[in-house]
């Protein structure tokens, strides 16, 4: 393990380095609760957090906006020009969560994987860098919601990130690197040698940290199983999708959630652009097609879309990755309480009651 | 990791509106060419049942078959007008510049079928996509046994392609078969459902060694597959294209996700067999 020690006073000089040729983000407090991600900017750079609970907004739109300009489109003499529009911005997260770097590497699978590759998004994920910052305290890092345990996407991630930083305590913080880009910040003169028992310190820490999940739903890959063996009865179904209220929170908050739709727009008098912002599986129109025909009307149809994409072993194989990497924020902002973790528990108990009724029955 | 703007595979390529042609009401037929040759060039290789994805510069972008077959010189689109892009495709005038990129989609495995007889059963604009598949079997009638069309539309105002089906059939070399559900005073032809002309006397569907080709509406998609499995054919031998929401075209946008499947990446062309295990309403 490539890993260095650095002073807890000393963090924030990484963030300082990193400004020099890197637009920074980095999570703040907003009012209460509210956390959010921000650019790094001489006023704010005092108030960056390293312990703080993870923001609902997540930082997905580093590389997948919530809106994107795609194409410039010019009208001149009965033609058209189309420009491509690239952002290739040096950008680096500082303090990305170890779910949310799972939650990129899903992205990098599904965008950069299989026959096409998508040019947006290959150009804000080349100009970025990540530093995540484990989680280890149960006060703030570590929400009620939190279930990386189950999806083994944390508390600290294993791989996908430039640095990691880990507050082992006595005012010292590890760092280990991730990539060559990681690596190379080790010249900086506010690294010191790690020894073996700094590594020991990590090791204990993070395994104390692992018993500090309230919400250990244990039954995760089960009801991946259950998903895929199509065991769920549409009884269950339904009673998930009941409790749906449509609003597409689930998915703008999720960092594994991928679709977005098309649109074009005016932006000037012959001139228009041609953007894409996320969509969700969840909404009514989202397969609704020309001539009013809508395939998957039923709220519950849709509901069960959403988790049957997450959770089931086929799509697993095709993208190589889960598409839920137990950050939980969509259990924090449903408000019919189907986020992830409850869904799974209900999965869990219906199939169970339906199991033993079988094996009864015979 | 750093594709060259070439590769955008959202890039809508130029091409020019050459000449358009009124069908049936709403729709038209619109043949076009890239104003790059290179371009013309490398979408020439499509295969019957592959789609592409028509820009209308302002107005957006929509999937639409490609209705020629790759042994005819021309491309273009059969397209009804439903809503804020194909509206703008209709205003148009010859010479008007838009966008197309593809093609896109598996298409029809038409050597597959070499040997076999082909039934075509197509309801409303659903001939659109089988056109390709059509004119491209007659092109190599030689390799291919009986070749039958069965199609039904609304009212006989609505039958698509109603020259091009009868100079084909006088031509030879293959059975069509036409109906509507209501006649109008001048309609000698049959009435009824697409799935009553196979029971119409006269009438003789192979099912050993035959593929039977189904596109239309939804509901027509579901009696006509009970009527050809009750006749005998495998859920292997009926294929169909599937039609659904899309957005990129290239398996990204997640709007014509399906069970398992993305239509625009594994279909539209799909096997019966296929298409009962995607369990979703069609
Ligand atoms: C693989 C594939 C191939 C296709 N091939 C063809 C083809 O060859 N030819 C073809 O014509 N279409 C084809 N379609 C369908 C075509 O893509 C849609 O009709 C088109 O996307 C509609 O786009 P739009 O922007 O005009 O409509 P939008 O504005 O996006 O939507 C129209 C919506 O407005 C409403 N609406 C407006 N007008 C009407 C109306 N008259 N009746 C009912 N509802 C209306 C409906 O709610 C409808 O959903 C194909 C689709 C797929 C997936
Ligand atoms: S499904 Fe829920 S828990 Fe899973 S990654 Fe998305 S928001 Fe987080
Ligand atoms: S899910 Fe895990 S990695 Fe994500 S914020 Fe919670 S504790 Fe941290
Ligand atoms: S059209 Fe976008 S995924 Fe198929």
């Amino acid at each position: 393990m490539r890993a260095r020690l650095i002073a807890s006073d000393d963090v924030i000089k990484i963030v300082d380095v990193l400004r020099r040729d890197h637009e920074v983000m980095a999570p703040f407090y907003g009012r209460g609760r509210d956390t959010y991600f921000d650019t790094v900017t001489d006023e704010n750079r005092d108030r960056i957090q390293l312990h703080i609970p993870n923001p609902y907004y997540p930082p997905k739109r580093y590389v997948l906006p919530h809106i994107e300009q795609m194409f410039r489109i010019r009208k001149a003499d009965g033609s058209y020009e189309v420009q491509s529009t690239y952002d290739e911005k040096k950008r680096a997260i500082f303090g990305i969560r170890s779910c949310d770097v799972a939650g990129i590497h899903h992205l990098d699978r599904f965008y950069l994987g299989r026959d096409f590759k998508d040019p947006y998004y290959a150009r804000r994920r080349a100009h970025l860098f990540l530093v995540n910052v484990v989680c280890t305290d149960p006060q703030v890092d570590i929400n009620d919601e939190c279930y990386c345990l189950c999806t083994d996407t944390g508390p600290a991630a294993k791989a996908h990130f430039d640095l990691q930083l880990m507050d082992i305590g006595h005012g010292e913080y590890l760092a280990v690197a991730g990539s060559a880009a990681g690596e190379s910040l080790f010249d900086q003169p506010f690294f010191r040698k790690a020894t073996p028992e700094h590594v020991e310190r990590r090791r204990k820490i993070l395994s104390e940290v692992r018993h500090n999940f309230k919400a250990t739903t244990g039954w995760f890959s089960a009801t991946v199983r259950y998903i895929s063996q199509e065991k769920v009865l549409e009884k269950t179904w339904a009673e998930i999708g009941s409790r749906c209220l449509e609003c597409g929170g689930c998915t703008y908050v999720c960092p594994a959630c991928t679709c977005f739709t098309v649109t074009d727009r005016p932006t000037g008098p012959n001139e228009f652009e041609r953007v894409r912002l996320w969509d969700a599986c969840a909404l009514y129109g989202f397969t609704r097609m020309a001539g009013g025909h809508n395939p998957r009307k039923a709220v519950h149809d849709r509901r069960n879309r959403r988790f049957f994409r997450k959770l089931a072993h086929y799509f697993i194989q095709r993208e190589l990755s889960m598409a839920c990497v137990g950050c939980g924020r969509c259990a924090e902002v449903c408000h019919g309480d189907v986020g992830m973790p409850s869904t799974i528990e209900m999965i869990r108990r219906a199939t169970t009651e339906y199991l033993a009724h079988e094996s009864n029955a015979r | 990791m750093n594709p060259t703007p070439a590769d955008n595979i959202y890039l809508p390529k130029l091409a020019r509106l050459e000449r358009v042609v009124d069908e049936i009401d709403e729709v038209r037929t619109f043949f076009w060419r890239f104003l790059d040759p290179a371009d013309q060039k490398a979408f020439e290789g499509f295969k019957p049942g592959q789609f592409a994805q028509v820009s209308i510069f302002g107005a957006g972008e929509f999937p639409a078959s490609l209705p020629p077959s790759p042994t005819e010189k021309e491309v273009f689109f059969t397209v009804r007008r439903v809503g804020r892009a194909t509206e703008a495709l209709h205003q148009l005038q010859p010479g008007d510049v838009f966008g197309v990129r593809g093609p896109y989609g598996n298409g029809f495995p038409m050597e597959q079928y070499a040997g076999r007889n082909l039934v075509f059963v197509a309801g409303g604009i659903g001939l659109i996509p089988l056109r390709s598949c059509i004119v491209y079997a007659l092109a190599h009638r030689e390799k291919f046994g009986k070749i039958q069309i069965f199609y039904g539309a609304k009212t006989p105002k609505e039958l698509l392609y109603r020259p091009l089906l009868h100079e084909w059939e006088k031509a030879g070399g293959f059975e069509c078969h036409l109906t509507v559900d209501r006649a109008d005073n001048g309609w000698q032809g049959h009435t009824g459902v697409v799935g009553s002309l196979f029971r119409k006397p006269g009438v003789t569907v192979p099912t050993e060694n035959t593929t039977a080709f189904v596109c239309g509406p939804p509901v027509m998609f579901r009696f006509v597959i009970k009527d050809l499995l009750e006749m005998g054919f495998k859920d292997t031998d009926i294929v169909s294209t599937l039609e659904r929401y899309m957005k990129c075209g290239v398996g990204k946008c997640g709007h014509c996700c399906i069970g398992v499947a993305y239509v625009c990446m594994d279909g539209p062309v799909f096997t019966y067999r296929q298409i009962k295990k995607l369990g979703e309403d069609i």
